[in-house]
């Protein structure tokens, strides 16, 4: 028999609910896990790359801004790019997004495990098994966890975010009076200005995570204002936290002990500096629980974006159907999450963490730009379109998004192209693929006959 | 297969954006095209369509809604003539479904150039009747003006209560179809219990009899 459903529906998001779904995401990778790696690239002007990546994806967060004010769908990026471009365009989209969301929790898996192996050290326990072990061994406990419950996003994510940020204004309240001016001579490394640009391109995924916002518009209260809003609210803060956590763990530690620290850099400078709290221990084991804590709420939440993109390309038929359907019992995109974690774990086990950051940094630039072309397509198509949020500046502001996002992927790696390049060619097979059996599926049309609309109830049942 | 539809909602007054809100709530696309920047600013706030400001009935702003993507649309401003000329432009741009809103008598030429109409008038004398007569008899579906399916309820106290339908002898010009929990079709050994529900199709000129066989 049929029952009434016990499962509870997805919760309402306040604008405060919903920027720290972007601050969520964004705050806990760029921080833990690339500050060390950016200053081993440029030096003290780490703190340069951060402020500069945080305008270049400004110009992004706005065009977002508008297209989400316009076009009332869940999927993020990839849903606005499927409304103005033609299926390829928005394929590559789509397979980009769903690429830089796993690879960037592969990337936060990683960083939870290098943190958490340091935070037992701080506590004088040796733990089994090594980094991958305990990054793999999180991507399962998270996978599954959202493969089996819908209750993952909400206010628990917000006061989970608040944490977070309480952490660093801790960090950056006791670091401040300890920073010490000349650390930040040389500014930059070797004297070069020009290592300023592989850095920002390393660390731009530390400030991609307000797509997110985009993917659960249609649970946010008074969205056509509230999202708009809560997109450059959390890139604003995110930015600002970025700005004074890195002044601080280079003020205090400097540029050689940050690059030496690697993935655990801002324990290390906080082991200079914070006293000693009661129940907690030392400054480092806060700043050590705060990074482990901030990686996997991050890792959380781009395993709901990599199942959401996946699930909304599958309702599309751009990707196997079967990755757009519910499941019948946790209500979940079941098949997305899991394919998604599959990914996650292979780049996992066999991608090391520097290219995993350049990878997916280069995949949101490849399709931050998309989506700023996108604003101008659809202001060409479409100039009656109601949108409730404008670009400024328009078209200055998404050129400049455009030229930017281009800029910064050409000073990435020939490598990490070649595996981008990779990826997408995968990806055009499968495209073709897929079309194939579209068309195949598809019965002729009829020649005379009205086109079918009625289609029957969809009707969820769930019976046991 | 629950593939979602891509549809044009031409009109975002209280008709236009209720469809809009259920073929949103069933998974659909809907783009809504509105005159009014009042109007529109009342619909964007549901946000369940992406809107066109401007009027549906010139090329350029119905061109805007992109119909070559779409599967289907729904012209459904106050003005009848308005909603023929949306179909018949939407038409000559895509190939795809077209509904109007039509609110007087319907031209008996409306189906050989759009796929459905809707009268509202007539939806809302239907439901009005419903909810003034009450239980026993309900208006389900009118078909071409002529005929209606009604589900009737037979009265224990009526002429055929209790009867096979061989036994009955029913006017021309109705059909007892089914009874209203899908169960049967009628046939001759049918037998219309008192309480039971039927689904039943009467030509208007018949209806009142077929009314008093059932409910006496």
């Amino acid at each position: 028999m049929s029952h009434a459903g016990d499962r509870s529906p997805a919760a309402t998001l306040t604008l405060l609910d919903a920027t720290m779904v972007g601050i969520g995401a964004m705050i806990g990778a760029g921080i833990f896990v690339l500050t060390g790696l950016a200053v081993e690239t440029a030096g003290p002007a780490a703190i340069a790359v951060f402020a500069l990546n945080g305008g270049v994806t400004t110009f992004t967060a706005l065009s977002y801004a508008e297209l989400a004010s316009a076009i009332p769908r869940n999927g993020g990026g990839y849903a606005y790019v499927r409304e103005v471009f033609s299926a390829p365009v928005a394929f590559v989209m789509g397979w980009t997004r769903w690429f830089t969301y796993m690879i960037a929790g592969a990337l936060y898996a990683l960083g939870f495990s290098s943190n958490f192996i340091e935070f037992g050290h701080i506590f004088g326990v040796d733990l089994p098994g090594g980094v991958l072990f305990w990054a793999a061994t999180v991507v399962v406990v998270f996978v599954t966890l959202n493969a089996v419950s819908t209750a993952a996003s909400g206010s628990a994510e917000t006061v989970i975010t608040l944490v977070k940020i309480l952490i660093l204004v801790v960090f950056v309240a006791f670091g401040l009076q300890f920073v010490d001016l000349g650390e930040f001579q040389p500014f930059f490394r070797r004297g070069d200005p020009l290592t300023i640009l592989p850095a920002m391109g390393l660390t731009f995924i530390a400030f991609q995570g307000y797509d997110l916002i985009a993917t659960v518009t249609e649970e946010v209260e008074d969205p056509e204002r509230n999202i708009p809003r809560a997109i450059i609210l959390s890139v604003v803060t995110t930015v600002v936290v970025y700005l004074l956590v890195v002044f601080v763990a280079l003020g205090t530690l400097g540029a050689e002990g940050l690059s030496g620290a690697g993935e655990t850099a801002i324990a290390q400078a906080a082991e200079g500096f914070m006293p000693t709290f009661p129940v907690i221990g030392t400054g480092a084991a806060l700043i050590a629980f705060g990074a482990v804590f901030s990686t996997i709420s991050a890792l959380n939440a781009v395993v709901i974006g990599s199942s959401r993109v996946a699930f909304a390309m599958g309702r599309e038929a751009q990707l196997p159907r079967r990755l757009g359907r519910l499941h019948h019992r946790f209500g979940t995109p079941f098949v997305a999450i899991v394919v998604s974690a599959v990914v996650m774990l292979v780049a996992v086990a066999v991608v090391p963490i520097r290219v995993v950051g350049n990878l997916a940094s280069l995949f949101s630039l490849l399709g931050f730009t998309i989506v700023n072309l996108s604003v101008i397509r659809l202001r060409r198509q479409q100039p009656d379109l109601r949108r409730p949020f404008e670009v400024p500046y328009y078209p200055a502001t998404p050129i400049l998004g455009i030229v930017l996002n281009l800029l910064l992927g050409a000073f990435i790696d020939l490598t990490t192209w070649l595996l981008a390049l990779g990826w997408l060619a995968f990806g055009a097979v499968v495209y073709v693929a897929l079309s194939r059996r579209e068309r195949d599926r598809m019965p002729e049309p009829p020649e005379t006959g009205e086109p079918e609309i009625s289609e029957p109830e969809v009707t969820i049942s769930t019976e046991d | 297969m629950t593939e979602s539809l891509r549809v044009i909602v031409a009109g975002g007054g209280d008709v236009g954006l209720r469809t809009a809100e259920l073929l949103d709530d069933r998974g659909h696309d809907v783009v809504l095209i509105e005159r009014d920047p009042d109007q529109s600013e009342r619909v964007a706030a549901e946000y369940v369509a992406s809107i066109i400001e401007g009027d549906a009935s010139r090329p350029a702003v119905l061109r805007q809604a992109q119909p070559d993507r779409c599967d289907a649309i729904a012209a459904l401003t106050d003005s009848e003539s308005t909603n023929f000329a949306i179909c018949m432009a939407a038409q000559r741009m895509a190939d795809l479904h077209t509904v109007m809103r039509i609110d007087g008598d319907p031209d008996e030429l409306y189906p050989q150039y759009v796929d459905g109409t809707v009268s509202t008038a007539s939806l809302t004398a239907r439901v009005a009747v419903n909810e003034v007569v009450g239980g026993g008899v309900r208006s389900i579906e009118e078909v071409g003006g002529k005929v209606e399916i009604l589900e009737v309820e037979v009265a224990p106290d009526a002429p055929a209560a209790g009867k096979t339908l061989a036994e009955v002898r029913f006017p021309r010009g109705s059909l007892i179809i089914v009874d209203a929990e899908g169960q049967r079709i009628g046939g001759p050994e049918t037998e219309l219990t008192p309480g039971e529900r039927f689904l039943v199709a009467v030509e208007s000129a018949v209806t009142d009899e077929v009314m008093n066989l059932l409910r006496g």
